[in-house]
């Protein structure tokens, strides 16, 4: 009698790594085969399903990255950007506010005196409404900075419209004397019928004094944020001093200029305990610190998951069901239940993987295609980002719905019925 | 062509009790009926269909066995329960001395991988994957090497004269040449038994002869059971059981 399998010189352990890397080359070389050929329908249609799936994720999560990102008002063009470690961007659409930055206009003096760094600036965000003559007064998002000569862009806006420097800081005590001007974005012009020139009234909301009067020195396209949004630049300390920001010299974050690791050093010498990121990448991290944007990519990713099993589970099943023959000769020629199963299970992790992967790229395009859409109608500039962890996240939740997905392939394989297959 | 080694062609076995015994396959009293849902007989108000009743018979190393009679006599339900895919519903089947009717699924499938080869009418080779790759597919679960799987798989192949044909796929194969790859397959992992079901049932008189005098080659070492309708395929076999409504009828 022949027992060729167990006479083998080799160990247990090789043959029983012979016999899995066996299965799945196998399972690899009947799923190329079968995608390539003629019956390769049910399998592009899986892959489609997933790659779908997983780029309408991406492309939800990247509008969530976006927002918890700061959006608009962080569209500047700044090397390294601090904000308080408990950020939340809420804080300025619900009116609560949330942690900010101390000492800022102090502190950007110190990072400003780093080698390799070009500029530093606080960046206060208040909501104020501001009036024109006799115009209805309009709600208006002011943004506090100190500028330079140099063509910078904060909130979408040229920093250079203003005079540069901060002379109503003056050191401290903020009793320089006012600038009074004010760079108003297209649609907050609009909104006041303001143009280049005019004087400005701020009357009343959170800043606390009225009355105060600045002038238009620019209506400029904002630049990489919303167009839509009603946005206007002050100088960093009159905000602070309207707001009553200026004790504590508070400020929702600090930007800086400069060579990239020299402007994240002085930066973080400033505030050691503060984030300290990189800008031109989103930073991921802030989808867990801002609500609304943390839900929005909860309830994606549940609806891809759900999605993306279902279809998966569906799909696979038929699959196997189509497929049962094959099943039935593993069987015939000693293949035992669990390596066939590893079979489908292969098959199925192979099919959502290269699924993830299409969907991958989906995801990035329809990133683009949405900031493209969004340029080309009401809101120019990314409402939606793409980062590099989102390749690894969508490969992730492929696979994790394939996990999710695959008892049901398995029950249809498990229930296959040997003599019914290939008995005559 | 297809003589075993020295080693594993001494036509004995050493039964569970430790005899010698030349006897590779025995059926005792084997008893089967179908239930209603096509399985083992499940309750005793389930329609059932007997297929087998009391069959008895020994099958040597080195013999060829056919099996005729008409539709529904029972040959492929002999050849599932040789080939242990199904567990009669009386009786014992001893397969190299083992008693497969007392095995788990597991035992049986590992028993059936160690010694048994089928060889279906319908051929029953996998679409998608080459001709080599259908001769190897048993070597994989052995745990054999990829490099020694293709080489056996290659060296069957040859030996069916089928050397020009390794990798090519079976939609690319006559109807001929798929049995002869079917035959490769049953043979890679060297089993004591070959299991045949209508062996020639899909081919032309010619084409059939060919696999016949295959089957008759592999027989020199092994035992083979072969079901069939056709005197031609039973012409090779050394002992013809002639079955009717599932009882052995004749011996010739």
């Amino acid at each position: 009698m022949s027992d060729e399998a167990d006479d083998l010189p080799d160990g247990l352990e090789t043959r029983r790594r012979r016999r899995w890397t066996g299965l799945i080359g196998l399972t690899f070389s009947r799923w190329w085969q079968r995608a390539s050929g003629t019956t390769a329908g049910r399998i592009i249609s899986t892959v489609a399903a997933v790659a779908l799936t997983i780029a309408f994720l991406l492309v939800v999560t990247g509008i969530a990255l976006s927002l918890a990102d700061g959006g608009m008002t962080a569209a500047d063009d700044a090397t390294v950007r601090i904000t308080p470690e408990d950020q939340s961007t809420l804080s300025s659409v619900d009116g609560v506010e949330g942690p900010r930055l101390g000492a800022t206009n102090e502190r950007a003096s110190e990072i400003r005196a780093h080698d390799g760094v070009a500029h530093a600036s606080p960046v206060l965000i208040e909501t104020g409404r501001l009036e024109v003559a006799d115009s209805d007064p309009q709600t208006v998002r002011l943004v506090g900075v100190v500028s330079d000569d140099e063509p910078r862009t904060v909130a979408g806006l040229p920093t250079d419209r203003l005079e540069a420097g901060d002379p109503h800081y003056a050191n401290g005590s903020y009793d320089g004397s006012r600038a009074g001007e004010i760079v108003l974005s297209r649609t907050a012009a609009d909104r006041l019928d303001a143009s280049a020139g005019d004087e400005v009234t701020v009357l009343t909301g959170p800043v606390r004094s009225a009355n105060l009067s600045m002038t238009v020195t620019a209506v400029a396209e904002t630049d990489g944020g919303e167009d839509g949004a009603p946005v206007a630049l002050v100088h960093a300390s009159e905000l602070q001093s309207l707001s009553g920001a200026a004790d504590g010299q508070l400020a929702d974050r600090m930007v800086v200029w400069g060579d990239d690791d020299d402007a994240r050093s002085a930066a973080a010498d400033a505030y050691p305990d503060a984030s300290v990121a990189v800008t031109g990448t989103a930073d991921p991290t802030a989808l867990f610190d801002d609500g609304l944007a943390f839900a929005t990519s909860v309830i994606a990713l549940v609806v891809g998951v759900t999605i993306c099993a279902s279809f998966v589970a569906t799909t696979m099943g038929m699959t196997v069901d189509e497929d049962r023959r094959t099943l039935a000769v593993l069987e015939s020629i000693g293949v035992p239940a669990r390596g066939r199963l590893a079979v489908i299970a292969i098959s199925t992790g192979i099919t959502t993987l290269v699924g993830s992967f299409v969907g991958v790229g989906l995801g990035a395009a329809g990133i683009a295609a949405v900031n493209a859409a969004a340029s080309a109608t009401v809101a120019p500039g990314a409402v939606a980002q793409f980062h590099p962890l989102f390749v690894p996240y969508g490969i992730a939740v492929a696979l994790l719905s394939g996990l999710v997905a695959v008892p049901y392939p398995l029950a249809v394989a498990a229930r296959t019925s040997v003599l019914a297959e290939v008995g005559r | 062509m297809f003589n075993r080694s020295a080693q594993d062609s001494q036509s004995s076995i050493t039964e569970a009790d430790g005899r010698e015994s030349t006897t590779a396959v025995r059926l005792e009293g084997v008893t089967h009926q179908y239930g209603s849902s096509g399985g083992r007989l499940r309750s005793s108000d389930e329609r059932t269909v007997t297929a087998l009743r009391n069959v008895s018979f020994d099958v040597a190393m080195g013999s060829i066995v056919g099996l005729e009679g008409p539709s529904g006599s029972g040959k492929s339900t002999i050849l599932h329960a040789v080939a242990g895919l199904l567990v009669p519903t009386d009786g014992r089947v001893r397969l190299c001395g083992t008693d497969l009717t007392a095995l788990s699924d597991a035992e049986r499938t590992r028993m059936r991988r160690r010694h048994i080869g089928i060889v279906f009418q319908r051929f029953h080779l996998l679409p998608s994957l080459s001709a080599r790759a259908n001769v190897a597919l048993p070597l994989v679960q052995a745990g054999i090497s990829r490099s020694d799987r293709r080489a056996r798989a290659t060296t069957l192949l040859e030996a069916v004269g089928l050397g020009d044909r390794t990798t090519h796929l079976p939609g690319e194969l006559s109807g001929g040449e798929r049995q002869r790859v079917a035959i490769a397959r049953a043979l890679s992992t060297d089993p004591d038994v070959i299991v045949a079901d209508e062996p020639t049932g899909e081919l032309d008189t010619a084409t059939g002869t060919d696999v016949l005098e295959l089957l008759t080659d592999i027989g020199r070492d092994r035992a083979v059971v072969v079901a069939s309708h056709d005197a031609a395929t039973l012409s090779v076999a050394d002992r013809v059981i002639t079955l009717r409504d599932g009882r052995v009828n004749d011996v010739r």
